[in-house]
């Protein structure tokens, strides 16, 4: 039935708490979700107070102090520093989205971290990315097209061809937005979530691709697609400014045109 | 001690190290081949660096404008400063044209142009006939050319069903006695085990060490895991002296902003307004070779002309190309530099800095992607079992310094042509050799120290002091002192590496003891860096000594071999390499050295 | 203990290639209530609902009886669409789902078959 009950061991408790350098004139707190994978304890928050002046202007760059300067022990994803690798995606003051783009000043007060949610957690701020990464491959997210290609030539694509592509190629697979979809929370098992929609809509949008039949029929199903209720949560905390919402109502819209 | 750590064996006839470019076009190729293949890798494969670049990808299709490979090849070993093997240089530059429209074909979302073809842009170096003026060579998607290559890399290796070890950090070579590679350990961050994978062949492609530096462009994960496991197999490291900077990364963060904005008509000025490129490269101004850009934005703010309130920048201008421009060819680096620079790339001009972006140097291979073991006798005798792709390799196809656009391709060509020699020499149905029980103890061994190190310096606090004695003391200006006292200074900070403490003990995603394994191979190639520069008696590319300000062909024509040695404090001993006088065919003739000006 | 692939559990049992008529007709009836409702609203403020007689009069007419058969029709297949989507949300025991997707989908077609014989019984009483 309905859970109502949260699993054992799941409530998070009070952890320890580090104070700022007293000459600190700047300070501010991270609240951060602590998971001790080898403890079995439950999972924590500590409280780090950082000296901004001290700090780069991102939330990522406070972690990274916090790991460099206080508790190296904390643990978290990190590549790029400059939005485009999708590793550092957590929640953040209550908002999925990369810790490399957030201005700290963005936030008011208490800076609360936590991993993605309603992902299996590995420790501190990782989660367990398999379950999306092996949805994005069951799309077969490549191109498909039985026509040959030119023998020494690229295939041709209008402007306005690739432009339909514009909003969707961009996608860095950070799964902020699935990770944010209510409905992907309850049956992430086998609604495909916002990312990996956004993605198949990219193949189905994709001039040169030549299995828009196959793709739809792979996708029209109650619920790898249509557990979609609009509720808007992925284009809103999207980092990178993408609309998933709109790509899956263009989705649901080539299967209706099909229909009649 | 290693019985401690649970071990799991497993036998491929590839191992690829490394998910970037170079590393999933090798997995591709062997793939496809037949051979079984497994890609281990740190990251998920789509945030591997590969996908931070912006730009384009250098091939003479000849779509905007006339194109041939022949100028291609002129403009790479002339930018290489004639250190470039030209063999090498060749295979790259003729097999350009073939390789982007294998990305295309592979669904690679390139721009396109008015008639639908594949958007080239300009970009520095690149010139049409041998220099007279910039051409449209750079391939581009966007400005996110990188990112749509990975993902479309990594498509296709999902496609051929490649098997990925994900979130496993590679801790060293298995060699044999006689010097073959027989495979390399790994450790599963998810669930702490050890796994021991014996290969006919293993592919290097762990990319570059830009963090070896205090300000660089390159991603966290760039720590030169691969260059550290080739010298901690006593193997040597080619060129390490040659280090790009990016003429343009953001002044504080160090975020790239793409030559191509420069190559869309962006340029530079100084606190005077001055486009002062004009004085440095008359000809193509803004578009000359990174090193000569960066050399030139250094000068002007050692001569007082920077911008800001210590003349501590140099401006980029793009407001002239209107936002409509910029929105639709480089939306990318117009959002980077709101966050990064707080500035409207649209209105008003940005705050950048000449910032460690690239290494020349590395692995050295042949243009097959074989790795090297240079011996007096025969420099160009090749280890078995082993080869290296992309920003880990020196081919070397970008000698002392390279051109924009050509990393991008030189991790598709010889990543491609990393997995056709190895589906040549592997033959998927020989049996494997077994491994010894031993094999990899040592590995194990130096895993095991550091998870219990418990010194008196955090890996923080030493990285720190590495990375700023190498800003300071190995940047794009060097004299003979400044080089001298950074050998001294880095080998009281490599002393201190024994007393190394790490804080998580733990098997299960220990980042802690990641970043201390990383520093290991961080301070090795920093080693070889600092060393093959003070030795470097001459300016060449990337590397620009004051005490010796021009190039010296006579001496100094050749590769610096550097064999850094761990267990004595990471000393370092340099051999030399000529470079490679000759092409492959006889299509094209040696390229001869001549004074390098844009 | 789960041991099965990533990959084999979300490809799962296949696409079940339907979806989109529930879907589609999920949003035709959501279109449809709404004359319909305005209708009935109208209808209520115009007094017709004001006691049996008035009902009954109302619903003798061939067009008031028509639009209310519609609109219990449109209701329950509205209704039982909308309520089939939280129960396969939040109903993750698949006994329990059968059961109550049967359950929702007989009392809706019980209630709604009864009204509208309810409806036929004014309609053909009257005629």
């Amino acid at each position: 039935m309905v859970e109502f009950n949260l699993p054992a061991n799941s409530v998070v408790k009070e952890g320890k708490s580090f104070s700022a350098p007293a000459d600190a004139k700047n300070t501010r707190s991270f609240k951060i979700y602590r998971f001790d994978p080898d403890s079995g304890d439950n999972p924590r928050t500590d409280t780090y107070d950082i000296d901004l002046d001290k700090c780069g202007p991102m939330v990522l760059d406070a972690l990274i102090k916090i790991k460099n300067e206080i508790d190296a022990t904390l643990t978290f994803r990190r590549s790029c520093r400059e939005g485009i690798c999708g590793s550092c995606a957590m929640n953040i003051d209550g908002r999925n989205t990369l810790a490399c783009l957030k201005p700290i000043d963005d936030i008011k007060g208490e800076v609360k971290i936590y991993p993605l949610p309603h992902m299996p957690v590995v420790k501190d701020l990782v989660p367990d990315l398999s379950q999306p990464y092996a949805q994005l491959a069951s799309i077969e997210p490549w191109l498909k097209a039985d026509s040959p290609t030119p023998p020494d030539g690229e295939r041709l694509q209008s402007r306005e061809e690739r432009a339909q592509l514009d909003g969707l190629w961009e996608c860095i697979l950070c799964f902020s937005c699935s990770t944010a979809c209510p409905s992907y929370w309850w049956n992430s098992d086998r609604f495909l979530g916002p990312a990996v929609l956004l993605q198949a809509y990219r193949w189905l949008a994709d001039s040169r691709d030549e299995y828009t039949g196959e793709r739809l029929d792979a996708l029209e199903d109650p619920f790898r697609l249509y557990r979609c209720h609009t509720i808007m949560n992925c284009t809103n905390t999207c980092p990178k400014g993408l609309n998933p919402s709109l790509a899956i109502t263009e989705i649901k819209k080539m299967i209706a045109e099909r229909r009649a | 001690m290693s019985e401690s750590y649970k071990i799991i064996d497993h036998n491929y006839d590839v191992v690829v190290m490394g998910a970037g470019g170079a590393g999933l076009r090798a997995t591709l190729g062997t793939v496809e081949a037949g051979l079984k293949t497994a890609c281990i890798t740190k990251v998920f494969p789509t945030r591997s660096h590969t996908v931070a670049a912006q730009g384009g990808i250098g091939a003479s299709l000849g779509n905007m404008s006339e194109d041939h490979w022949q100028w291609h090849m002129y403009d790479t070993v002339k930018g290489s400063d004639w250190l470039g093997d030209q063999d090498a240089i060749e295979y790259m530059c003729r097999n350009a044209v073939p390789a982007v429209h294998e990305l295309e074909h592979y669904g690679m979302p390139f721009s396109r142009t008015e008639d639908g073809k594949i958007y080239q842009r300009p970009f520095g170096g690149h010139t049409r006939d041998h220099g007279k003026a910039p051409v449209e060579r750079a391939c581009a998607a966007a400005d996110r050319t990188g990112h749509a290559m990975l993902h479309t890399l990594y498509q296709q290796c999902l496609k051929h069903k490649a098997e990925f070890f994900v979130e496993y950090i590679a801790l060293d070579l298995i060699m044999d006695d006689d010097g073959t590679c027989r495979g390399l350990v790994a450790w599963d961050l998810d669930s702490g085990e050890m796994h021991r994978f014996n290969a006919k062949m293993v592919i290097l492609a762990s990319g570059g060490y830009g963090r070896a530096f205090f300000s660089c462009t390159s991603a966290h994960t760039c720590t030169g895991d691969g260059h550290g496991m080739v010298a901690r197999a006593g193997l040597g490291l080619q060129d390490m002296e040659f280090v790009q900077f990016h003429p343009t990364g953001i002044y504080g963060s160090g975020c790239l902003i793409t030559e191509g904005a420069r190559g869309e008509g962006g340029y530079l000025t100084n606190s005077e307004g001055e486009r002062f490129m004009e004085r440095y490269a008359p000809t193509v101004k803004d578009l000359a070779s990174r090193d000569v850009v960066s050399r030139g934005m250094s000068q002007e703010i050692r001569d007082g002309r920077g911008v800001g309130e210590h003349g501590e920048y140099i401006h980029l201008h793009l407001e002239h190309l209107g936002s409509e421009v910029l929105w639709e060819r480089l939306p990318g680096i117009t959002e980077t530099a709101k966050i990064f620079a707080g500035v409207d790339a649209t209105k008003e001009p940005i705050p950048v800095l000449p910032t460690v972006h690239y290494n020349m140097g590395g692995i050295p291979t042949n243009y097959k992607g074989e790795v090297l073991r240079p011996t007096a006798k025969d420099p160009n005798a090749i280890v078995k079992g082993l080869m290296a792709a992309g920003e880990a390799a020196c081919v070397s196809v970008h000698g002392a310094n390279r051109l924009g656009t050509n990393s991008l391709l030189d991790l598709v060509v010889f990543g491609r042509a990393c997995g056709m020699h190895a589906a040549e020499v592997v033959d998927p149905k020989s049996s494997f050799k077994e491994l010894k029980t031993t094999d990899g103890d040592e590995a194990i061994a130096r895993f095991d120290r550091l998870r219990w190190a418990k010194g008196s310096r955090p890996t923080a606090d030493i990285r720190l002091e590495m990375q700023r004695v190498m800003q300071g003391n190995c940047g794009v200006f060097r004299t003979a002192e400044i080089l001298k006292e950074g050998k001294d200074k880095l080998s009281e900070t490599a002393k201190t590496l024994p007393d190394v403490g790490v804080s998580d003990r733990s098997l299960i995603w220990n980042s802690d003891l990641v970043e201390t394994l990383e520093l290991e191979n961080l301070m090795t190639c920093a080693a070889a860096t600092m060393n093959s520069a003070e030795a470097r008696h001459e300016s060449r590319g990337a590397h620009a000594h004051e005490d010796y300000p021009k190039r010296d062909d006579e001496t100094w024509m050749k590769h610096t071999i550097a064999k850094v040695d761990d267990a004595k404090g990471y000393a370092v001993d340099l051999t030399y390499r000529p470079v490679n006088n000759f092409t492959l065919t006889d299509e094209v003739s040696y390229i001869e050295p001549k004074e390098r000006v844009y | 203990m789960k041991m099965q692939s990533d990959l084999g559990r979300v490809r799962g049992l296949g696409s079940a290639k339907s979806g989109a008529s529930h879907w589609w007709t999920q949003r035709v009836t959501a279109m449809a209530n709404l004359p319909l409702g305005i209708w009935f609203i109208i209808s209520i403020l115009a007094g017709h609902t004001a006691n049996y007689d008035a009902v009954h009069a109302w619903l003798s007419s061939y067009f008031h009886s028509t639009m209310m058969i519609l609109m219990i029709v449109s209701v329950a297949v509205h209704t039982t669409h909308g309520l089939q989507v939280v129960i396969e949300d939040y109903v993750h025991n698949r006994k329990a789902e059968m059961i109550s997707l049967m359950l929702i989908k007989a009392v809706a077609a019980f209630l709604s078959v009864a009204a509208i014989v309810s409806v036929l019984r004014i309609v053909f009483a009257g005629a």
